[in-house]
């Protein structure tokens, strides 16, 4: 086994399928956080996510002091600029009409929902959208980013982010402790083997610092969507591909502690993108895969009324050019941007509320 | 589960495979629909499903619409039972 395998592939593997398993038991549904509070008033999946970006914000800040990450900020993290803000709104339509989000569509998909599957197509199709575009876009967030070379709260403000996580820790601390004690974290459910989505929270905030730690970026797979476009463009269309610069791009190329080199990009190489994705991937999809098996719960179901196939389409193409138009995802913002205070992530966050409230009127109008 | 005893008819709806959140809006549109006749023990409304999250929010919303609600796993999916309370 090399070093790449032993110290990347395989420890991304284990944590796919370990976050794969979880979400699929606890249900664990980021783009259902934001969606329930605009269409149905209700917070309780919210409460498991700000659980998460707590709990995500605590072990990183420690884990930062204790010198386990390989890199503080991560790689990857684009520049501040409106394109995040606008990137999250439109990522808020795409997770509401898609039915889940990156990730929660790839666990629905390894227990065998054929909308997610469709969905995970559609992400496929938006980010190849967005290599057209690429070049007016990348010029637009280029020129107006703001801060250039800085990317977090405390590195603008110029102190220790750790003032920030105590200051933020106390009334969130306060928050969650209130809402332990009215029992509003806990949901009774007669669904076979589930796992309370607090519990699910804190195993994912743990698995994000892992992934952090073995491959130097928390938990982030969009760019792999892309990559899986450019395959197809190359085999379809190779003349065309060959002349998108966007696939030509390498936006990672750092080095591990260890000296283990990781560079790539949306191209279609099996670089360190896909060194980094693939195994996390794969993981969640087979994760989720075993829990639905495990259950007896794993059917494919063709049935679906034809709007839904189509919101869901629409939805993940959306998904799909926004995530790269942000660039990131919901999964790479929220648990490993907004815990850091990653200006980005959180324009990005502010930018789902809107998109997320867009997104449920349309579904209301097309379910 | 329980069956309920037989008040009524059974109204049936299957939403297996759909995606979320269709499965409570269409749910919730059902029991809006036929409530009267659920309150009067003239109907009891059955959901199939097999969306894990919906059994949850299904259950809370129809227990704080005032109904009694049952769920039962068969063959890889939950039925539901909604009916009058009590």
């Amino acid at each position: 086994m090399d070093a790449t395998t032993s110290s990347i592939i395989l420890p991304g593997a284990i944590i796919g399928v370990a976050a794969g398993f979880v979400m699929h038991r606890a249900d664990f549904c980021l783009a259902g956080a934001f969606r329930d509070l605009f269409l149905f008033r209700k917070t309780f999946m919210l409460r498991a996510v700000l659980l998460l970006v707590f709990a995500s914000m605590l072990l990183s800040d420690g884990a930062r002091h204790l010198g386990l990450l390989p890199f503080y900020p991560f790689p990857l993290m684009g520049a501040i600029s409106p394109a995040n803000f606008i990137g999250g709104t439109l990522f808020g339509i795409g997770m509401v009409l898609a039915g889940g989000c990156v990730v929660g569509t790839l666990y629905r998909s390894g227990a065998g929902n054929i909308p997610a599957m469709l969905a995970v197509a559609g992400l496929v199709l938006g980010s190849g959208l967005y290599a057209e575009i690429h070049p007016a876009w990348s010029a637009f967030a280029r020129s107006t980013v703001l801060f250039p070379g800085k990317v977090t709260l405390p590195q603008i403000l110029s102190f220790d982010p750790t003032w920030l996580v105590l200051a933020v820790s106390i009334p969130s601390g306060i928050g969650l402790y209130r809402w332990t004690r009215r029992g509003s974290m806990v949901r009774v459910t007669p669904v076979e083997g589930y796992i309370q989505p607090w519990v699910a929270a804190l195993v994912l905030a743990l698995l994000g610092l892992a992934s952090w730690m073995v491959s130097g970026m928390p938990m982030g797979i969009t760019t792999s969507y892309a990559k899986a476009a450019a395959w197809v463009e190359s085999a379809l269309v190779p003349a065309h591909y060959s002349a998108v610069a966007f696939f030509k791009s390498t936006p990672l190329k750092v080095v591990l502690p260890g000296g283990v080199p990781l560079c790539g990009g949306p191209g279609a190489t099996l670089d360190g993108i896909a060194q980094v994705q693939f195994p996390l991937i794969l993981g969640i999809v087979g994760g989720s895969f075993i829990s639905a098996i495990s259950l007896r719960e794993f059917h494919l179901r063709w049935r679906v009324p034809a709007g839904q196939m189509a919101s869901v389409l629409t939805g993940g193409i959306i998904m799909g050019l926004a995530s790269r138009m942000a660039p990131g995802c919901n999964v790479w913002h929220l648990m490993g941007g907004l815990p850091i205070f990653s200006v980005p992530s959180i324009l990005f966050t502010l930018g789902l509320l809107p998109g997320a409230w867009i997104g449920g009127r349309i579904l209301n109008r097309i379910v | 589960m329980e069956d309920a005893p037989a008040f009524g008819r059974v109204i049936a709806i299957d939403i297996r495979g759909q995606v979320c959140p269709a499965s409570l809006l269409i749910t919730l549109r059902k029991i809006n629909e036929i409530k009267d006749d659920i309150q009067k023990c003239g109907a009891r409304l059955e959901v199939l499903t097999d969306n894990r999250d919906s059994v949850g929010t299904i259950s809370e919303a129809a227990f704080n619409m005032g109904y009694g609600v049952g769920t039962e796993k068969q063959d890889g999916h939950y039925r539901m039972v909604i009916s009058a309370a009590g």
